[in-house]
Order: structure tokens, then C-alpha cells, then sequence
């Protein structure tokens, strides 16, 4: 899966600026297979009988998910050079087997990195992740941009 | 680094306050063991992570996602809470005290470098803060918050603050009433499809007009077979009454008051008298028509003062 | 007089012992009861060729037939409507044996009514029958009105309205009850009277009715055995001459709510059975010495003393109050106690009481009886005999 780099190199972004959107088809077969890759073997987010029985309509995103989701949507834009500094997010309804997670983006703040760390302009971009039944994630993150 | 928390003492009776009390200590205690990671960072599981969330970075898998820092010292399909876990040890608090359910609220994770392949973490978590109990849309709960290090050979590399709401489960709503459910057939449907509009309707012969209830499908007194109905005006007075005590009935609770209402328009149907003292109901009582739905099939007449 | 007037005798009459439970199926308990008929009469189950029973009898004629070793049945039949079909029984058996088509045709009831299904609680599935008695129950019982006691209920609180009448005049029906099942020793309440203050002080079932008003239930049967008047005269008890047998049911009848009519205070059902008694035996309420009043519930044997004609409509509670229903009143009623005093067997054992009064063997009998009026089941379509010495 290619992801486009959309952030010209050079120039810091401007705040205001959004970020290209980020559409995920949540199939169960996605809601599986990156809850094993975070290693969250909850029964929740791999089995739709046990998720139904706790009162769930089916297998849901696990947080560790959500939170690789929420950096990638900015890392995507922002490119490899950029350092993630950090990832911030409260959660809100959950996003079942069958959804469509659309994740997007906005810069929010640009100063100049902190003595001591990565070089560059530090950006804080606020993400947030709607689901059909709502907002799904809504956060912030930090990467230095060179 | 400490272990053994001391239970909280019995003589602290208030069931906040133990809670407090026992987030107190859990508090000072500070932070639990470190605990390391099955596996140092390492290309495969990161090659995992990337290819399951669909991250094309280039940037992986040279270094790791910063983002799956909690994926390397995650319990495993088998894992158990180390029992100086200060999240675990709260949960069973909060769990005794009825708040039982749990959901994430809150998760802050800061990076202060890179990880790369080959380096071994740890973790170690601390309690930070217990706050309630508050009201939510969920029931009433409290806000439990951990911080978790993770270190390199002692190194702080990652920070992450973590928030749960504990919350006490709202009652199950009550089971659907089960009342003994009237047979429609073709000469009563419109009659039962009225109640579920909110209409009481009686049987109006469509030969000669009488009015007619309990319904049948010939007219006793010209003969026709053409039936309709008219919306009756729901007002009427008592005819008679029970007030029934013994034997318990399925979907009601005694006692109850069941009224044989003499309509307006001079039919009479039964229905339970709701919103009436049962010790004040008299022959020739005023009262008007009430819907009591059983459910989305199911709405019978009844009644209430006026 | 009807054609029907005195062809027919009750010459036998068999019961179980009353229970609580009876420890044995509903069909031994039939079996037994028919038996015991049998020998009272002196004849033996190859004399019977008619069987007849409620509908709500669990045990078919022909079950009843097998245990017997009945060989040939040439009349059986179920009689509808609860325990309206109690007299019913012995009218079809006599106008059988009336007509030629019987000679000898046992009437019973048997049920497990106390230790089995039984009839206070609310019936399961009341509204699920696929027939009209179905649609009929879909009115009732959905909007919790579902026990005998509480249909009852429904007309005993019209009629305390209309009358001026009150629990105390409902009470005075349960005491003479309990007073004289205290000296019958078959009596589930043999040495157990009440006070009205105890019926007054007996809790709710559903107002206006208490618990002291309604009759208990029990396990138990009862048969009885007719044939030809002629050929009861060659058995070993006097015959008790079905002098008249009718059935009713009235205008917009239910069962137990016709509650549609204009009045709700009377039993117009039972005025046409009444009605058709004094024709048939050209006898009218004064020629009666004792009555065998159904009572399910009080509040209808106040009724039914109306619509019968020992008083006059609404003046029921005058005739309690002077004693009349009394073993030295002006109408003793139900000497054996009645369902209320001895057992519940859906009239059959009020019908079986009237035979031992014109016998003149009952324990609590009445002086010089020389006609015995029988009701059967009310609120329903129902049905009455007069029984005469022959
Ligand atoms: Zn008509």
C-alpha cells in the first residue's frame, strides 16, 4: 500500500493547513490482523461471537491500532524525515468490523524544535478518526520536521 | 519500587473513601517492577505492524514506528498482570466496589528517540491518579490514570500516560413485559391495529351503523357482513371494576385495577385502570382511554382518571 | 310437563374420597367414581351403555369405557362451558334414556383440580386456541383479567352497587357453607366453621372478593348413574325422578365475561334454566324444599336465589339475613357444605347431595323433601334438574 508523500520539502507548513485525508476500509479481516501485530489478543478484536456475548455488535479497533493509525495518517504526509515526537489521543465511539475509518488532519502549531532535540520546526497536528456511529479518535501529533 | 500493597483497612467504611484510601497508597507505592520485553526490536514484527496497518514509511523498518512502543512489551496471548501491577491492582478495588465495566479514555504516549532493531526495552508503570466518583454518559465511574516508562538499559526512551474510566454497568433495562397475548384474526385486526396507532376503535356495522364491541363478523341485528369501525372519542365512565391482589400475574404488579369501562358511545371494553389509587376507584368514575404498549406488536387499551 | 318430566331416574351415585391430592391419575379417579355409582345402583358395567362427561373432563368416554370393561357404548358425549355442564350430563343421559336410545348412562367428573392443573391460576395459553372461545379470551386476559375469581369479581362489584349490598351479605353465603360441611365428615372442612368476622378479616383474592369467598379446590370425582324411572323401581334405592333438565345461555353470552349486556346484576342464562324447571315439573319455587346452589364464588348464590325465584331481584341479602339459606330455612342450601365446605367437583357433588336428599339418607338432611332443585356452573352457559321422590 503506497502512500503519498503531499508535503513539499523545504518550506514549513503553514498552520491551517490539512492534511490529505485518510480512508481506511475496516474489514474484519483489518481489525484482525493489526490487533495481532499490536499483540492484543483480546477476544474483542478477533472473535465476533465472544465480542457479541460482551455486548458489542461485532469485533472492534483496538486502541494500540488507533494510535499507530493517527501517527501514520500524519507521518504519511509528512514523509520519512520526520520524527514523531508524540501521539495524544481520547477515544471515542468504536470503530466495528465493516466501517470506513476516515482519518484527517490539521496543523495546529509550528515553532522551532526544542534545544536538545531533532532539528527542524516542530509541528503539532490535530487528527481526528470518524467512523459511521462518530468520532472514533480524536488527537494530536508532535513530529520535527527538518 | 515496591510490592506488597497493604489492604486497605476495614474500618474505612465509606465506599469512596476506601477507594481514595486505596488509591493513596497505590500512589506512593510509585512504580512497579520494570517488566522486559519478550523480544528485542526487531524487523519481523515491525515488517508485521507496517504491513497489517498499511504504513508505507520508509523510514521502517530501519528504525521502529515510534507509536508501536507498547507493542513490544505487551503481555502475549498467555499474559497474567505481575501482581505489583498498580492498574491491576486498582481494577480489583474498583471491581469489589461495583464498578465493574471498563473503558479507555485517554492514551499520550511521548518519544524521546527512536528504537531500533536489536534494542532491549522494559517497562514499569505507576498509578498517578484516581478521580471520582463522577457521573458520565456511561454511569458512574472513576477516571484511572497510570504512567508507564520504558526504558533502554535504564534509559528513559518512551513515555505514556494512560486514562481508563471504571464504571459501574447502568441496571439492564428491565425484561419485556410478558402478558397473555391476544389471537387477531381477520374479524378483530383492526381493532388491535388501532391500539398501536392510539386509536380506540369500536365495530360499527357499515349496513345499519350499530355500534359493537367485543367485534364478530355478521351484524346480530340486520345480518350484514360489511363491518367497520369508528375511532371512539376514548372518553367513558367506570361500569365496574376488580382490584386484583392474588394470584401474581405475568407483567403486572399487584395490586392492579382492571375496569370494565362503559364508552361515550355506549359500548363498554375492558382495560386496566392506570394512575388510580386502587383503593379510590368508584362505579361511574370519569376516565379516558390510555395505550399500555407491551411492546412494538403489541398495544392494549387501558385506562386513566380524568 | 314435558315429555322428558319423570322418564328418568338417578338411581346411583359413587364418588371418590376429597382431597388435596389423590395420589393417583384423573382416569383411575373416573374409574372409581363410576364403579362406586355402579354398585350403588346395583348394576354392573355391562348394564351401561351411555357415557357422558364435561368437556373439560380429561378422561374420554371411551378411556372410561376401557377401565370399566364396558362392552358397547351406544350415547357418550362432553358437555361445553366449564362446569355449566354439570346438570347438563344428567339432562342429555335422561333425555337418552327418555327416548330409547340408552338404558343405562353414567354421568361423571373427574379431575387432580388441587394437586394437578388447576383453575385459580392463570391458563397458559387461554388466548391461543385457534377458535371463537379464543378470539373471546383475547378481550380478558391480556388486560389482566384472567382468573375465575377476578370475572367473577367484575359483576359481584356491579351488583354491591346496584343492591346496596355488601361483603358482609357475600360472608353470610361462606358461613352457612362452612357451618354445614362442619357435621359432614366427607367434607374437606368437616369440623372447621367460620365467622363472618373471619370471612371479613380473610384476605384479598380480587376485590370485592376474599379468599373466604371463593370455594377451594380439590382432587376428586363423582358419578352418577340414570336410567329409566320404570326401571329404577327394581333397584335398590329409591329413585330420584328427573322431574325436569334444561340448559341455558343467554343473550351475548360469554363465558364468565358477558359483561356487554345492559345489566350486569343478573344471570339471564340461568332464568331461562329456571324458567324451563318449573314448566317441565309443574312446580314452582315454593314446592322446593332444598337447593343445590353451584358456588363457585358467593356472590352468584345470591344471584342465583333471584333468578330462581326464592326472592325477589336484589332482595338476596334480606333472604341471608333471615336465615334462609340455613339448614331450618326457607330454602336450606348445599347441606353438604357445597364447593365452598365439602370439595370443588364442579357440581357433581351437589348433584350427587340432591340424590341422598330425596333419598332421604344425606347427614345433614332436611325434613320431608319431596323436591331438589339443582344449578350448575354460573357466569357460563348453564344448566339445571329438578330431582322429585318418586
Ligand atoms: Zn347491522
Amino acid at each position: 500500500m503506497a502512500a503519498a508523500v503531499t508535503r513539499a520539502p523545504g518550506a514549513p507548513p503553514a498552520v491551517g493547513t490539512e492534511l490529505p485525508a485518510l480512508r481506511l476500509d475496516v474489514t474484519a479481516t483489518f481489525v484482525v490482523a493489526t490487533a495481532l501485530a499490536t499483540r492484543d489478543f483480546q477476544d474483542v478484536h478477533h472473535d465476533r461471537v465472544a465480542a457479541v456475548a460482551r455486548g458489542s455488535k461485532d469485533i472492534f479497533l483496538n486502541i494500540l491500532t488507533t494510535t499507530g493509525l493517527v501517527q501514520r495518517c500524519v507521518t504519511d504526509w509528512a514523509g520519512p524525515a520526520a520524527v514523531v515526537r508524540a501521539v495524544s489521543i481520547r477515544l471515542g465511539v468504536p470503530c466495528y468490523a465493516g466501517d470506513e475509518l476516515v482519518l484527517g488532519g490539521r496543523v495546529a502549531a509550528v515553532e522551532a524544535a526544542h534545544a536538545g532535540g531533532p532539528e527542524g520546526v516542530e509541528v503539532l497536528v490535530e487528527v481526528v478518526g470518524r467512523c459511521g456511529l462518530g468520532d472514533h479518535v480524536t488527537g494530536t501529533v508532535k513530529v520535527v520536521l527538518p | 519500587m515496591s510490592a506488597g500493597v497493604a489492604p486497605v483497612a476495614d474500618a474505612v467504611q465509606d465506599p469512596a473513601e476506601r477507594i481514595r484510601e486505596a488509591a493513596r497508597r497505590l500512589v506512593e507505592a510509585g512504580d512497579c517492577a520494570p517488566r522486559p520485553a519478550r523480544d528485542p526490536v526487531n524487523e519481523p514484527m515491525i515488517n508485521n505492524w507496517t504491513e497489517a496497518l498499511g504504513d508505507a514509511n520508509p523510514a521502517y523498518p530501519g528504525i521502529a514506528p515510534p507509536a508501536m512502543v507498547q507493542v513490544w512489551t505487551m503481555g502475549g496471548l498467555h499474559g497474567q498482570r505481575a501482581d505489583d501491577d498498580p492498574l491491576g491492582a486498582m481494577t480489583r478495588v474498583l471491581d469489589e466496589a461495583g464498578y465493574t465495566s471498563v473503558v479507555a479514555t485517554d492514551c499520550a504516549q511521548t518519544y524521546a528517540r527512536a528504537l531500533r532493531p536489536g534494542e532491549r526495552l522494559a517497562v514499569r508503570a505507576r498509578l498517578t491518579d484516581v478521580a471520582g466518583p463522577k457521573r458520565t454518559a456511561l454511569g458512574e465511574g472513576w477516571f484511572v490514570t497510570t504512567v508507564s516508562t520504558w526504558t533502554v538499559d535504564g534509559e528513559p526512551v518512551a513515555e505514556m500516560m494512560f486514562r481508563i474510566l471504571k464504571f459501574r454497568p447502568p441496571p439492564p433495562p428491565p425484561p419485556p413485559r410478558q402478558v397473555p397475548r391476544p389471537q387477531v384474526n381477520r374479524d378483530t385486526a383492526y381493532f388491535w391495529e388501532g391500539t398501536a396507532v392510539g386509536e380506540l376503535r369500536i365495530q360499527k356495522c357499515g349496513e345499519c351503523g350499530a355500534l359493537r364491541h367485543p367485534p364478530g363478523p355478521m351484524c346480530p341485528r340486520c345480518g350484514a357482513t360489511r363491518p367497520g369501525y369508528v375511532v371512539a372519542s376514548g372518553r367513558g365512565e367506570v361500569y365496574s371494576f376488580v382490584v386484583h391482589h392474588h394470584p401474581p400475574l405475568p407483567g403486572r404488579e399487584v395490586p392492579f385495577v382492571v375496569a370494565l369501562v362503559e364508552l361515550e358511545e355506549g359500548v363498554r371494553v375492558l382495560g386496566e385502570l392506570r394512575g388510580a389509587d386502587p383503593g379510590a376507584v368508584r362505579i361511574g368514575a370519569p376516565v379516558e382511554v390510555d395505550f399500555d404498549r407491551i411492546d412494538d406488536e403489541l398495544v392494549l387499551p387501558a385506562w386513566r382518571p380524568r | 310437563m314435558s315429555a322428558l318430566s319423570g322418564a328418568a331416574s338417578v338411581v346411583g351415585i359413587g364418588a371418590t374420597e376429597f382431597s388435596k391430592d389423590s395420589g393417583r391419575s384423573e382416569l383411575q379417579l373416573a374409574a372409581e367414581a363410576v364403579r362406586a355409582a355402579l354398585d350403588d345402583a346395583g348394576l354392573r358395567p355391562s348394564d351401561v351403555d351411555g357415557l357422558v362427561t364435561f368437556s373439560m373432563d380429561a378422561n374420554a368416554e371411551i378411556a372410561v369405557a376401557r377401565e370399566l370393561g364396558v362392552p358397547r357404548l351406544r350415547f357418550f358425549g362432553q358437555i361445553g362451558y366449564g362446569g355449566g355442564a354439570a346438570c347438563a350430563t344428567v339432562g342429555h343421559a335422561a333425555m337418552a334414556v327418555a327416548t330409547g336410545v340408552a338404558d343405562v348412562v353414567v354421568c361423571y367428573r373427574a379431575f387432580n383440580e388441587r394437586s394437578g392443573h388447576r383453575f385459580g391460576r392463570v391458563a397458559a395459553g387461554a388466548t391461543a386456541a385457534p377458535t371463537s372461545g379464543g378470539i373471546d379470551n383475547g378481550w380478558q386476559y391480556p388486560v389482566g383479567l384472567s382468573t375465575p375469581a377476578a370475572t367473577v369479581a367484575m359483576f359481584a362489584q356491579r351488583y354491591l352497587h346496584e343492591f346496596g349490598a355488601t361483603s358482609e351479605d357475600f360472608g353470610r353465603v361462606a358461613v352457612a357453607m362452612r357451618r354445614h360441611a362442619a357435621t359432614n365428615p366427607r367434607a374437606w372442612f368437616h369440623g372447621r366453621p367460620i365467622t363472618l368476622a373471619e370471612h371479613q378479616a380473610s384476605r384479598w383474592i380480587v376485590e370485592p372478593l376474599h379468599l373466604l369467598d371463593c370455594c377451594q379446590e380439590s382432587d376428586g370425582a363423582v358419578a352418577v348413574v340414570v336410567t329409566s324411572t320404570a326401571r329404577a323401581r327394581d333397584l335398590p334405592h329409591p329413585p330420584a325422578v328427573i322431574t325436569a333438565a334444561a340448559q341455558g345461555s343467554g343473550a351475548d353470552q360469554f363465558t364468565m365475561t358477558s359483561y356487554y349486556r345492559d345489566d350486569l346484576t343478573g344471570l339471564p342464562e340461568l332464568g331461562l334454566v329456571a324458567r324451563q324447571l318449573w314448566a317441565q315439573a309443574g312446580i314452582g319455587p315454593a314446592d322446593v324444599q332444598v337447593g343445590m346452589l353451584y358456588d363457585h364464588f358467593t356472590p352468584f348464590v345470591l344471584v342465583q336465589l333471584e333468578e330462581l325465584g326464592f326472592c325477589g331481584r336484589g332482595e338476596a341479602r334480606h333472604f341471608l339475613a333471615d336465615g334462609g339459606i340455613e339448614l331450618d330455612g326457607a330454602l336450606p342450601v348445599n347441606p353438604h357444605g357445597g364447593q365452598l365446605g365439602e370439595a370443588y367437583i364442579h357440581g357433581m357433588n351437589g348433584l350427587a347431595e340432591g340424590v341422598r336428599q330425596i333419598r332421604g339418607s344425606a347427614v345433614n338432611q332436611v325434613a320431608d323433601v319431596r323436591n331438589v332443585v339443582v344449578t350448575a356452573g354460573t357466569g357460563v352457559p348453564t344448566s339445571g334438574l329438578v330431582l322429585a321422590v318418586g
